[in-house]
Formats: C-alpha cells, sequence, structure tokens
C-alpha cells in the first residue's frame, strides 16, 4: 500500500524562522474492540519500540484494561510511562491523493496495543517496532513524499 | 507525489480537543475535549466514519 506524507500545522520559531509545516508519516488506523470501532491517525514511528495510543482510544473502545498487562517506557524525558497493553484489530485504511486511486486494499491485522495517559496530547497513535515493524516491511520515500507498506 | 495537506483544515483548530475531521479530511466536523464526545457528534451530524485526532500542538513533537 501507497500512502502519501501529511504536511500538519506548527509554528515557526527562532531555530526554524520560516517554516510553517511539518512533514509526516501518518496513516488513518480504523481499530476495533467487538462492536466497538473509532478511526484515528497514527505516526509510523521506526523509533518507537512499541505501538501504543491515547487513553481516550482504550475508553471509546471500551477496553477493560488489566493491571497485569502494564509496561512501563520511557520517552524524550527523564520520566517513566505507564501503558496498559490489549489485543485490538486494527486496519490500514488507504488514503486517497492525486496520484493513488481508490482500489488500494485495506490491511487488517491483529495489534496488541498500549494505551497511556502520556500520550493524551498527543493524540494520535505511535506505530513502533514491536507488533508492526515486525509485521510489516516499510519504505519511506520522504522527497517524494509518500511511503509504502508491504 | 503530492502530500495530504492538513495544515488549512486544523488552522483554526481548538488545540486540546478532540477533533473529529471527516473522511475525505477537507474539514472538521465536531470537536470536544472527550474523543467519545467528538466521535458521536459527527455521526450525529451524519460523518460515519470520522478520523479522530487532536490539534497538533504549536511545536514540533519528538517522541
Amino acid at each position: 500500500m501507497k500512502l502519501p506524507f501529511s504536511f500538519l500545522p506548527v509554528s515557526s520559531d527562532a531555530a526554524f524562522p520560516s517554516r510553517l509545516e511539518l512533514k509526516g508519516p501518518i496513516l488513518a488506523l480504523f481499530l476495533e474492540n467487538g462492536n466497538n470501532r473509532v478511526i484515528v491517525y497514527a505516526v509510523v514511528d521506526s523509533g518507537a519500540d512499541v505501538c501504543v495510543f491515547p487513553a481516550s482510544v482504550a475508553r471509546d473502545l471500551k477496553l477493560s484494561l488489566q493491571k497485569d498487562k502494564v509496561s512501563a517506557f520511557s520517552g524524550f524525558g527523564e520520566t517513566t510511562q505507564i501503558a496498559y497493553f490489549e489485543e485490538i484489530q486494527a486496519t490500514i485504511l488507504p488514503m486517497e491523493s492525486a496520484e493513488i486511486g481508490a482500489d488500494q486494499e485495506p490491511i487488517s491485522f491483529p495489534l496488541y496495543a498500549g494505551f497511556c495517559e502520556t500520550l493524551e496530547h498527543v493524540g494520535m497513535g505511535l506505530l513502533g517496532q514491536e507488533g508492526f515493524f515486525s509485521r510489516f516491511k516499510v519504505n519511506f520515500h520522504n522527497s517524494q513524499n509518500f511511503f509504502e507498506i508491504v | 507525489m503530492t502530500p495530504i495537506d492538513l495544515t488549512a483544515v486544523l488552522k483554526d483548530a481548538p488545540i486540546g480537543e478532540w477533533l473529529a475531521l471527516s473522511f475525505k479530511r477537507d474539514r472538521i466536523v465536531a470537536h470536544a475535549p472527550n474523543l467519545t464526545d467528538a466521535k458521536e457528534a459527527a455521526h450525529k451530524l451524519g460523518e460515519a466514519m470520522p478520523i479522530m485526532m487532536k490539534a497538533p500542538p504549536p511545536h514540533a513533537l519528538i517522541l
């Protein structure tokens, strides 16, 4: 599946005075827990060890998160964060653009995903090594504005 | 390839709230502090498959 990169707005600052946008490998992911469903954006992030989503997504999917499936991780800061993991079903949705037709098939897969409060401010999921890159081959073509999931 | 440009649709989005984007990503259908509330509001407005996200913070994210 070929997917275009997305531009998100960002403010300029002293280091990047002319910057108005950031380009990232973002995809729309259809998540299911039984009859509970939601579509969220997720960043394809090879630097993330696991796949994690904001805790709001777990609440919307009515997941009963178990304390015996808790895992600690850390990001850029020193603070240790906690994620609760559960098995869900995920489907990568094709994203049409001028050069990509609507004929690409969605890709469904079981995903052992974490959910954490500290990702709330991001408002998107992260698709990392365990569960995503371990399952798919991902080719980034940044200069050509697309990435490919095989 | 032409990238998907979300800058215009997110330009005036309320930071910190959950947004329900239209599936074509061309407008914000609904927003609310709570994801489920924003999603259900979008459904009531006829958007069957909203894409949920938060307005990105004004600075870059290093995740």
